[in-house]
């Protein structure tokens, strides 16, 4: 609407502008060719010279030279009337003129016209000069203008200009405010548009067409984005449905995994192997849920539970489950609050805002298996709270990083999400091999090495989308002297 | 009533299984036989499982919620109406939706598939436990350990230091008795704070500082070089070197 106010306000101002330069034009021109057109006032002569011109002389009137030509090139015809109103003489005069005037003859035809022959008259020693054009050459009219307005002529044409402008702004505004009528509508249904709310107006009148094809395109939008909507709860229902199908036989193999595991009457070797079946099932579990749970993350399809979490104790929670739950002494985890962040809270859900915390740090844990030290950092801005998880380990592959950072769109992400999902057990299969000292082949190590790429990816991804589901950011970065930094910057909640 | 008096333990409940996927039943059913369940029965669909009910009135019933010809919440409703018999869902809907929901309605807990047998088996004999063999409210002593040569007693809440008694506060006692509980591991100061003041950390940090180091000055040899309650910088304290009675 602000954007319409302002079109009205430079259509009338400009509408305003046009009639004012167009008035003063018109004027100008008026002006001038009056002045080039007109023969009333010459420049090259004046009736008076011409006047002057007729001499008596013995033989009568005689016309100077000058004046004859001057007479001939622009009046028809001339007479001079004495005192009593008689033509005393004359030089072509019409034959349908009469040759005794009047005094109310004189004072008739000096002010309009003598037999519809436009007249010019001067005072002459023996009487009146009279001067006669063509029938029809010249418009002639007396003008009387109050001695009051041609004084204050000057001052008066600027007010004139300006009343002019006004009445011209106030006849803008009311054509500009038709115009914004059956504007605003229109602009109001774009906006709509824009925040993706159905329009419709009625498709008759001045701006029907464009009605029409607003229309159009609204109902083309909705539909794309119903589409999407369509194919991303699709996405998202196949996901959980396939998660959901998984679970009850992977129950089974857990179960009957876990029975033989625990059985006495088995070879220590055969429970071994039972056990492995069992803790590779879990781990099927932990991915079939993180990909669901990045799959919901995606489509904002994962409900979040909002409440006022307060992040140093969740923090300060988060690694001492780590540190309680038997981390190796090749591990360090250390945790650094600035003073001022001690009471930093922010609205999250609690248990997603945990579960990113502690997948970057068991990230960290699992790669680099060597052991480092973990750092994880909590400050405060004046509106963001800003975590930062390190370690001085190996740092993120480059092109992992780069997909980190970039996600391209979310269609990307996803499909790249599962893919390393996938891959994921791979490694942590031919991994749980290698521990477990069972078997160990060359292939395994080498699809060890390809996979390890990709079993960055799902934790840190739901990582990212649990950050931007709670309006924050998330940057992976390598840190120049070794190992890797990620940093969550969320809103504060007071 | 006549049920609970005749029986002995809970191995002699009898429990009904509803699940649609056979091996799955069949697995449950292995499970708890191996644990000693005697009396099994089960159903595929909501019908049998209605039938089941009404004919054999199972002691505990556990439901899958996703059925062919039904879902296992409202099955529960059914069976809630005229009985309270105790219910414990198993499914491989995991969202915590249908927890709340189960949970809401009154189920005795919610399992989500897939899920280790050992899980199962606790989480039934705690419900079953709690149905028919509630506990008596006795007075069961609680625990006395020691600390070195060190003996704390939570029950007179006396701590004996080279033949001197010195008695704990109310807030020492509360948080001896979380380091206790939570003996060998770290217990973060914001758990400490909750147990003793109903609140997180911040705002309490010099009181928290203030009466662990009473404390320390009662069960430490020496209060300035602790051995047994351990500063865990940053995060909390950990009590160590509990030797039990």
């Amino acid at each position: 609407m602000k954007s319409m106010m302002k079109i009205l306000l430079r259509y009338v101002l400009s509408a305003a502008g046009v009639a004012l330069i167009l008035l003063v034009i018109n004027f100008i021109v008026l002006v001038t060719w009056t002045i080039q057109n007109s023969n009333i006032v010459p420049t090259d002569y004046a009736i008076s010279d011409l006047a002057k011109g007729l001499r008596k002389s013995e033989v009568g009137y005689t016309l100077s030279e000058e004046a004859n030509e001057t007479i001939k090139k622009h009046f028809q015809w001339a007479m001079l009337l004495d005192q009593e109103g008689n033509v005393i003489w004359e030089e072509n005069l019409p034959p349908d003129l009469p040759l005794k005037y009047s005094l109310s003859d004189v004072a008739s035809f000096t002010r309009w016209y003598l037999n519809d022959y436009p007249v010019y008259v001067w005072k002459h020693p023996e009487g009146l000069f009279v001067l006669g054009k063509d029938k029809g050459s010249t418009w002639k009219y007396d003008m009387e203008i109050p001695q009051k307005l041609m004084d204050n002529i000057l001052a008066l044409l600027p007010a004139i200009l300006i009343l002019n402008g006004a009445l011209a702004v106030v006849l803008a505004l009311l054509l500009g405010l038709r115009l914004f009528r059956a504007l605003k509508p229109l602009a109001k249904g774009i906006e709509d548009m824009a925040e993706k709310r159905p329009v419709e107006f009625p498709t008759h009148g001045l701006l029907g067409d464009l009605a029409a094809s607003i229309n159009k395109t609204s109902q083309e939008l909705i539909q794309q984005e119903a589409a999407l909507n369509k194919r991303d709860n699709a996405r998202t229902a196949w996901v959980a449905g396939v998660s959901h199908d998984i679970r009850t036989p992977l129950s089974i193999m857990m179960g009957y995994a876990s029975q033989l595991e625990e059985d006495p009457d088995l070879p220590q070797s055969k429970r071994e192997k039972a056990a492995i079946i069992r803790r590779q099932s879990e781990r099927i579990k932990t991915l079939v849920n993180d990909l669901n749970l990045a799959s919901k993350l995606e489509y904002s399809m994962q409900p979040l539970r909002l409440t006022s979490v307060a992040v140093a104790p969740l923090l300060r929670d988060v690694i001492v489950d780590f540190l309680n739950s038997g981390l190796s002494d090749s591990y360090t985890i250390q945790l650094n609050i600035n003073e001022k962040a001690q009471n930093t809270y922010v609205l999250g859900d609690e248990e997603l805002l945990r579960r990113a915390v502690a997948n970057l740090i068991s990230n960290s844990i699992k790669h680099n298996p060597k052991g480092c030290t973990i750092t994880v950092q909590l400050e405060k801005t004046l509106n963001n709270s800003i975590l930062t998880v390190s370690d001085n380990g190996k740092g993120f592959p480059p092109d992992i990083l780069k997909n980190l950072n970039n996600p391209l769109d979310s269609s990307e992400t996803q499909s790249s999400g599962q893919q390393s999902g996938e891959h994921k057990s791979s490694t942590h299969q031919s991994g749980e091999h290698k521990s477990n000292a069972h078997q160990s082949g060359e292939h395994q190590s080498s699809e060890h090495q390809s996979s390890e790429h990709q079993s960055h990816g799902l934790g840190l991804t739901i990582v990212r989308q649990i950050i931007k589901s709670h309006g924050g950011i998330t940057e992976f970065q390598n840190l120049p002297e070794g190992g890797c930094k990620v940093l969550l910057q969320m809103p504060v909640h007071s | 009533m006549n049920m609970v008096i005749a029986m002995k333990d809970i191995y002699d409940c009898s429990l009904l299984i509803v699940d649609d996927e056979p091996e799955l039943r069949r697995m449950v059913e292995d499970i708890l036989r191996r644990e000693g369940f005697r009396k099994i029965i089960s159903a595929p669909t909501c019908q049998e499982a209605r039938e089941l009910f009404a004919t054999e009135k199972p002691d505990g019933i556990i439901l899958d919620v996703t059925l062919p010809d039904g879902d296992g919440f409202s099955l529960m409703r059914e069976f809630r109406a005229v009985s309270a018999v105790p219910v414990l869902f198993l499914s491989a809907r995991d969202e915590d939706e249908d927890r709340l929901l189960g949970l809401g309605l009154g189920a005795d807990d919610y399992i989500t598939k897939p899920f280790l047998p050992r899980e199962l088996l606790l989480r039934l004999r705690a419900v079953l436990t709690r149905t028919y063999f509630p506990v008596v409210q006795k007075q069961t002593p609680k625990p006395v350990f020691h600390l070195g040569k060190i003996q704390v007693d939570f029950n007179s809440g006396m701590v004996t230091k080279e033949n001197t008694q010195f008695p704990l506060t109310a807030k020492e006692f509360t948080l001896l008795e979380k380091l206790y509980e939570n003996r060998g591991n770290i217990v973060t100061g914001d758990s400490l704070c909750r147990a003793a003041w109903g609140d997180d950390l911040y705002g309490y940090e010099n009181t928290l500082m203030v009466h662990i180091r009473r404390l320390r000055e009662k069960i430490e040899p020496i209060p300035s070089e602790p051995q047994y309650l351990l500063t865990v910088r940053g995060l909390g304290y950990k009590l160590v070197g509990v030797e039990e009675k």
